[in-house]
């Protein structure tokens, strides 16, 4: 046949979410293989099991949990259906756009039309249809059943059961049953793409994706089609899946995948997809394409009578690989007609004895070639089981490498009468003709196909591609040394490959090359030596932990020093921030500051994200302040805005200098008495001081200096910092620093000005901010000190050299100082290190956490890839529970013959009540007695998972408005409800305190928003902190104290009068929502009348929402409805901080009518402090004190824009068509909310990229645009306009074109902007206009001659927030 | 040893060799590291060393050397990229042309 050639690939298999970590992953021979994870099924109860059916004896196999995130939205795909879709769909449509884009991107695809689809995809039950099924047929089968044993139960209390489980599976959305119909695994591709070839899925087993293969070769060969998107999938750990394939006794028993080892008993079972883009090899030599190998023949058979449907022929086997070799016109049988051959491989012993067979009489013998299989390495893939092959084998010929197989550590005897032997480390593959591979899927029933490949004959000119395998991170431990020494006394691949061990000494080496082990040899195998070794070439070894037990780990924010290289792009790659540090920044102080700063953020965020936290934080000149807002002391927008607000440069003091002087700061110090003008600034190391002084002077110094042989080393800095030679220009610093806003520190930081602790108090902490910059740097002091604190580990957030420093000061005393970037190595590489080392010294193995971080992609969403046994949620188990007791626990059927006559019989009537109270009253008594008092609280920490999927109530909680249709869930900004937040925490600690109830809460501390969007999964952690009190905490967001008891408390606060005066609301309760007063959609819409509102106080019927934490929410929407018709401006309120809140009984159930009356105790311009009581008949349930509220920034000119942005402009529309907006927005918060109303996802991403100091203007500019263009448009006909429908490309001549965002096309509009201070002008027109505006302040000189010059147009304008400054506007306009 | 017998050893090989004992001390155990220290390895790049260590290794020429070799002056001469680039090879050649030149 003609050849095929494969020409873009993409894979996701069990350890890897693309196509490079595969390949990774298959030169370092990673096993994947794991434990079921939590959520697939339910694992735990399988043990005794009374039919066949149940017993699933294996409980390992290959799974892509962590990989199993796509991005649906760039497809257009809507989050909230993803939930009833196959994920193997949405994993198809993902991995095949991988494909494309690594084929060159949809650009250069041939025409639409003559591209195909064909994947394999076996017809089991996947696990949406698990899901499906449950609810369909399970439910109804429950309450069958239930209704069977308990026949007293009533169809209502039945219904009841079935809605409770139904309703933990979600809700049911009919439109997105067609996300369960199999095919659409390919149909939904070739929708979503847009391709419009045939497109289908095949169904040969095991053999599935060769077949597809086999069958998109036909597609191009017929010429139907120029492109095939060929390859296969399978994503279905259903437990009915592992239970055939358990009662078919193919699983490993021993839980182990070993193809072609003597003793393999079985498969364990994988998941994956993978898609090869195949063109006709000429049609890929014209394109240019890059073809990673040229398919050179297929061959399907059936094995006919041949075999029995579970044991495999091995004729059948021979007849598809002899005629996939006729097909290409080559003869197996040549001495050296294959190098590789990817076999089926399945590990079990019929299998492999069968192929094994197969080989020998196809190929007889020959040149040794390799043989292998992906299996031992992801498990077997079934229908994706050839794609996996058939990728592993074109990445091979590509690469030029033969990579290894695992576990085949005693080959199987029939080997020997082949020419195959697997390889068991990754080897170059030389070879004198084309490097050819073949590929074996053979499917149960017998159905067999084989695919011969090779390399492209023109890429034998290429430059030879050299084997990168990602650097290995060899751990080892033991309980000593010599026990170490024992381990590493083997072979060097062996050692490679030993699993970490457990002990307290602790050997790790990166990249463990021969070299290295030699090292490590030496080291421990120095007699009655125990010393650690630190870090030089790449090795680590600590013969007992320094961290745990008292040692700390402390961060180290560098400064500025004269090397500034940081080597980061590729975390920022992986770990998802932005660091451009744009050329040169050394002696550009303000730059460099403002790098250093952003580095060391970046990385105290990826350290802490892999596993590596702080104890403490310390930081080396202006690194403190970096240090200062990783403790969380100030919040890093706060110290940007510091930055922003003085221009270092104007600090600069020309004749200033600085040098470091190579020796202790005694020897300075005595040498500064001949040098008046000089000052120590830095006292480092016992080798390293610095000093400061006159240029000239310290020239002199350090030349003195030099002589006496002491290395120096004049800096490019001219700050002055850390001297009293700051002091004159300190005002506005200190201006500054006495308006920077002070939290608690999360985590203890260290001062270097003091060596000591930073203080406590607020203004001992101001005042330390500025000695730090009048008194010299005491690093030195400072190691000193922490290290007697308990320091032992200190981990450099930065480039530089503190970590000398560290050493220089600390010398033999064991610690570890290791620096997180280098310019040395890339940052992935220097991290590894970094990981390495805080392992050996006893610290956390974050190794795996580092690899695998930002292999996913952005915005992706969570596929549920499991079905597991569905368990009831508390508060509706607990609910059932009662409700299907009632009639029984009285003990007195409602049938008795007492009821009878009760009807007409009085003293009957009440001798019935009596009995029921007695049965109840003894009832409880004997519950009380029965019960066991609770255990004591213990610590627990779990996490919470935040997505709009999860909780999909959240998309009715969106602070921002879009169009109804807008795609990007992103920009409404859905934000966890503090209240519903609330409500998730007690759930977790009554989870945590089993028998126990929380009755209250204190302190509730709300830091910050926690978005929806990306889903985002927060540490949740308790401490009690007395018998009844839990300390809760989640992430940095929030934190409070609950109280729990037993049971709520029998009495209730009487409920307060109502206030004498009060007047009827001028506006319904329905009208809050509908006139946009709050933001709020259906699912928290609970104030469903407004009673009354006072000077201090409102009141308003509630009813209960369903979402969790809505209730809560409500009493806030009563206090915001308060706040918004009684305040002027700074209306715009959200919840900070609770003092108290007590719950006198359980939740009430959805639907339940609430009284609210909302008390304001204090308003200040910051804040608005209520109390608030929530009452059911007349009782009080919830009792809330000190519930504060924090203002924004708003008015009644901008509060329109918030409530119907789509309708109204900040800017204002001046005579003359152009417009004009002031800055009224002053905080950062405020600021935030501006933005977020104003910007879409890409626009929020491009000022994310700013340099902080360029934000605010260029904010300020974008809005002006927007808003001139809306106005333009509305003047011109059209409708509602939100602004993030309107995209804008800025020029650099200050010329802004502006164009339609996920929108039908706008016309093209010419927009032209300018800002000055805090004010900036826009004029819009049709494109090709000739328009012009220009701004400047009014000075004296500028309006005596400018309102008098000749001018095309001219205004004088007032900053309408701010009355005291006038501008000048100029404009042109070609309707002049 | 006398002027006149370390003007004798002034040669590239010994001085070479002396550099690399002292890089020994600086670097902890060079022996152990196995690693042989060549002309052309640089003091950042391929030894690995900060701007402290070569205040060590300044501190032990002026002990081996006394005041004929002055490190700090050989490297006040050199700009930054020039003693990131700085060979043992250049620090060979300084110290066998400061010897050598106390010869005459």
């Amino acid at each position: 046949m003609t050849g095929v050639a494969i020409v873009g690939m993409a894979a996701l298999f069990p350890g890897s979410g693309n196509l490079d970590s595969y390949w990774a992953n298959l030169c370092a021979g990673v096993d994947a293989i794991t434990e079921v994870p939590v959520g697939r099924w339910d694992t735990t109860k399988r043990d005794h099991p009374e039919d066949a059916a149940e017993l699933v004896y294996c409980r390992r196999g290959g799974f892509i949990d962590e990989h199993a995130e796509v991005d649906l939205t760039r497809f257009g795909i809507m989050p909230n259906s993803v939930a009833d879709t196959e994920p193997d769909q949405l994993i198809a449509l993902h991995v095949a756009a991988q494909a494309i884009e690594d084929s060159g991107g949809a650009e250069r695809l041939p025409e639409r039309d003559r591209i195909g689809v064909v994947l394999g995809r076996g017809g089991y039950i996947g696990p949406s249809m698990a899901r499906y099924n449950q609810r369909v047929r399970i439910a109804g089968q429950l309450v069958h059943t239930l209704g069977e044993l308990l026949p007293e139960l009533s169809p209502a209390q039945l219904d009841k059961v079935r809605g409770a489980f139904s309703t933990q599976l979600g809700s049911n959305q009919p439109e997105s049953a067609i996300g369960l119909i199999p095919n659409l695994a390919a149909s939904r591709l070739a929708n979503r793409l847009d391709l419009g070839g045939p497109a289908y899925t095949v169904d040969a087993a095991c053999a599935s994706s060769l077949v597809a293969v086999d069958q998109a070769i036909g597609e191009l060969h017929s010429g139907r089609c120029d492109l095939v998107l060929a390859g296969g999938m399978h994503h279905c750990h259903d437990i009915t899946f592992w239970s055939v394939f358990a009662q078919l006794g193919a699983l490993s028993r021993s839980e182990r995948i070993r193809p072609f080892h003597r003793d393999a008993d079985g498969i364990l079972i994988g998941e994956g997809t993978g898609v090869v883009a195949l063109k006709r090899l000429a049609d890929a030599e014209r394109d240019g394409d890059r073809i990673y190998a040229v398919l050179r023949g297929s061959g399907v058979s059936s094995d006919g009578k041949g075999s029995s449907l579970l044991n495999p022929d091995h004729g059948g086997q021979v007849r598809a690989v002899r005629q996939a070799w006729e097909r290409a016109g080559l003869d197996p049988a040549e001495p050296d007609s294959v190098g590789l051959l990817e076999a089926h491989g399945t590990a079990t012993p019929a299998g492999d004895g069968t192929e094994l067979a197969t080989l020998a009489t196809v190929f007889g013998a020959g040149e040794p070639a390799v043989i292998g299989s992906v299996k031992s390495m992801i498990g077997h893939t079934m229908p994706a089981a050839g794609i996996a092959g058939l990728i592993k084998a074109a990445l091979a010929v590509h690469h030029r490498t033969l990579p290894p197989t695992l576990h085949c550590t005693d080959p199987h005897p029939q080997l020997a009468e082949t020419r195959f032997r697997p390889t068991e480390t990754a080897r170059p593959w030389d070879a004198d003709g084309p490097r050819r591979a073949a590929v074996n899927a053979f499917g149960f029933g017998g159905i067999n196909a084989h695919v011969v490949l090779e390399e492209h004959a023109h890429a034998a000119a290429r430059a030879r591609i050299t084997v990168t395998e990602p650097e290995q991170v060899l751990r080892l431990a033991a309980p000593d040394p010599h026990a170490l020494a024992g381990v590493l006394d083997r072979e060097d691949a062996e050692i490679r490959g030993t699993a970490t061990g457990s002990g307290p000494s602790r050997l790790s080496i990166v990249d463990p090359t021969k070299k290295r082990l030699a090292l490590a040899r030496k080291l421990l195998g120095r007699a009655g030596d125990t010393r650690s070794w630190r870090g030089r070439n790449d090795v680590w070894f600590y013969p007992a932990p320094l961290l745990g037990d008292g040692g700390k780990l402390a961060y180290l924010f560098p400064g500025l020093e004269a090397e500034f290289t940081p080597n980061v792009e590729d975390v920022a790659r992986r770990f998802g921030f932005t660091f451009d540090t744009g050329g040169s920044l050394v002696g550009n102080t303000g730059r460099h500051g403002h790098a250093v700063a952003q580095l060391g953020r970046s990385l105290d965020g990826v350290l802490r994200k892999i596993g590596i936290t702080p104890d403490g934080v310390a930081g080396h000149s202006i690194g403190e302040w970096t240090a200062m807002t990783a403790s969380g002391l100030h919040r890093a927008e706060a110290i940007d805005e510091f930055l922003d607000t003085y221009d270092p440069d104007s600090l600069r003091m020309p004749d200033v200098a600085f040098a470091a002087i190579g020796t202790s700061a005694e020897r300075v110090r005595e040498a500064l008495a001949e040098h008046p003008g000089i000052t120590l600034s830095h006292d480092n190391a016992p080798n390293q001081s610095m000093v400061c002084g006159p240029a000239a002077e310290v020239d002199a110094f350090v030349t003195e200096f030099r002589a006496h042989q002491v290395m120096c080393q004049v800096l490019p800095f001219r700050s002055g910092f850390h001297t009293p030679m700051l002091a004159p220009y300190l005002g506005p610093i200190r201006e500054n620093a006495d308006r920077l806003e002070l939290h608690r520190p999360s985590v203890p930081i260290w001062s270097a000005t003091t060596a000591e602790p930073y203080p406590e108090s607020a203004d001992a902490v101001r005042e330390l901010f500025v000695r730090h910059l009048l008194e010299p740097v005491r690093f030195r002091q400072l190691i000193t000190a922490m290290y007697q604190a308990g320091y032992r580990v200190f981990v450099q957030a930065g480039t530089g050299q503190l970590t000398s420093l560290v050493t220089d000061t600390l010398q033999d005393c064991e610690h570890l100082a290791v620096a997180a970037s280098s310019g040395r190595r890339t940052g992935m590489a220097q991290l590894r290190r970094v990981a390495a080392a805080v392992w050996a010294a006893g610290g956390p193995d974050t190794v795996a956490a580092l690899e695998s971080a930002g292999t996913g992609p952005r915005h992706s969403m969570r596929l549920n890839l499991g079905s597991p046994t569905v368990a009831l949620d508390t508060p509706t188990r607990d609910s059932l529970r009662s409700l299907l007791s009632t009639p029984r626990t009285s003990g007195l059927s409602d049938s008795s013959a007492l009821d009878a006559v009760a009807a007409s019989s009085p003293m009957a009537a009440e001798f019935r009540a009596l009995l029921h109270e007695t049965a109840d009253t003894v009832g409880t008594v004997l519950a009380a007695r029965q019960h066991t008092s609770p255990a004591t609280l213990r610590e627990f920490s779990t996490q919470l998972r935040v997505s709009v999927e999860g909780m999909p109530y959240l998309l009715d909680h969106c602070f921002f408005r879009q169009r109804a249709d807008w795609p990007e869930l992103a920009d409404q900004f859905p934000v966890l409800p503090a209240t519903t937040m609330i409500q998730h925490l007690m759930r977790l600690v009554e989870q945590a305190a089993p028998g126990r109830v929380v009755i209250g809460l204190r302190d509730v501390v709300l830091n910050r928003w926690i978005t929806a969007i990306p889903a985002t999964e927060l540490p949740v952690t308790g401490r009690p902190v007395g018998d009844n009190l839990m300390e809760v905490r989640i992430g940095e967001h929030a934190s409070l104290v609950a109280e729990l008891a037993e049971r709520h408390p029998a009495e209730s606060p009487a409920a307060w009068p109502k206030p004498a005066e009060e007047r009827a609301p001028e506006m319904t309760a329905a009208e809050l929502y509908t006139r946009r007063w709050m933001f709020h959609g259906p699912r928290f819409q609970g104030v469903v009348e407004l009673l009354a509102i006072g000077a201090r106080h409102a009141r308003a019927v509630l009813l209960t929402p369903e979402a969790p934490g809505a209730l809560l929410d409500n009493v806030g929407q009563v206090l915001g409805y308060w706040v918004v018709a009684t305040l002027p401006s700074r209306a715009s309120v959200f919840p900070a901080r609770l003092s108290r809140i007590r719950f006198h009984g359980p939740h009430p159930q959805p639907g339940k009518r609430l009284h609210c009356t909302v008390r304001i105790t204090a308003v200040t311009d910051t804040t608005v402090v209520a109390e608030a009581q929530l009452s059911i008949d007349g009782r009080v349930w919830a009792e809330f004190g000190d519930w504060t509220d924090r203002r924004f920034d708003n008015s009644p000119q901008t509060v329109v824009v918030e409530r119907w942005p789509e309708r109204n402009t900040l800017s204002r529309r001046q005579n003359g068509g152009w417009v004009l907006l002031s800055e009224h927005w002053t905080d950062l918060a405020s600021r935030e909310l501006v933005l977020r109303n104003h910007l879409g996802l890409g626009e929020r991403e491009e000022y994310d990229s700013l340099p902080p100091r360029e934000r605010r203007a260029w904010l300020l500019h974008r809005i002006a645009i927007k808003d001139a263009a809306r106005i333009w448009l509305w003047d011109n006909g059209w409708g509602p306009l939100y602004p993030a429908e309107i995209g804008v490309r800025e020029h650099a001549d200050g010329q802004a074109v502006v164009h339609g965002v996920c929108r039908d096309p706008l016309p093209q509009l010419d927009v032209r902007a300018a800002h000055s201070g805090e004010v900036a002008v826009a004029i819009a027109g049709p494109a090709g206009s000739d328009r012009g505006i220009g701004i400047e302040p009014v000075t004296e000189s500028v309006a005596e001659t400018r309102f008098t010059a000749e001018h095309p147009e001219y205004a004088r304008v007032t900053d309408p927030w701010r009355a005291d400054r006038d501008y000048l506007v100029t404009w042109t306009t070609d309707e002049a | 040893m006398t002027e006149s017998e370390l003007a004798t050893v002034a040669d590239e090989q010994e001085v070479l060799a002396e550099i690399a004992d002292m890089l020994a001390q600086v670097l902890e155990d060079m022996e152990l590291t196995a690693t042989e220290v060549g002309m052309a390895d640089t003091f950042h790049e391929d030894l690995g060393m900060e701007s402290i260590d070569l205040v060590m290794l300044g501190n032990l020429l002026t002990e081996r050397y006394g005041d004929k070799v002055n490190f700090a002056e050989f490297a006040a001469e050199l700009d930054l990229e020039a003693i990131i680039a700085l060979t043992v090879g250049d620090l060979v050649t300084y110290i066998v042309r400061r010897l050598g030149g106390e010869e005459h």
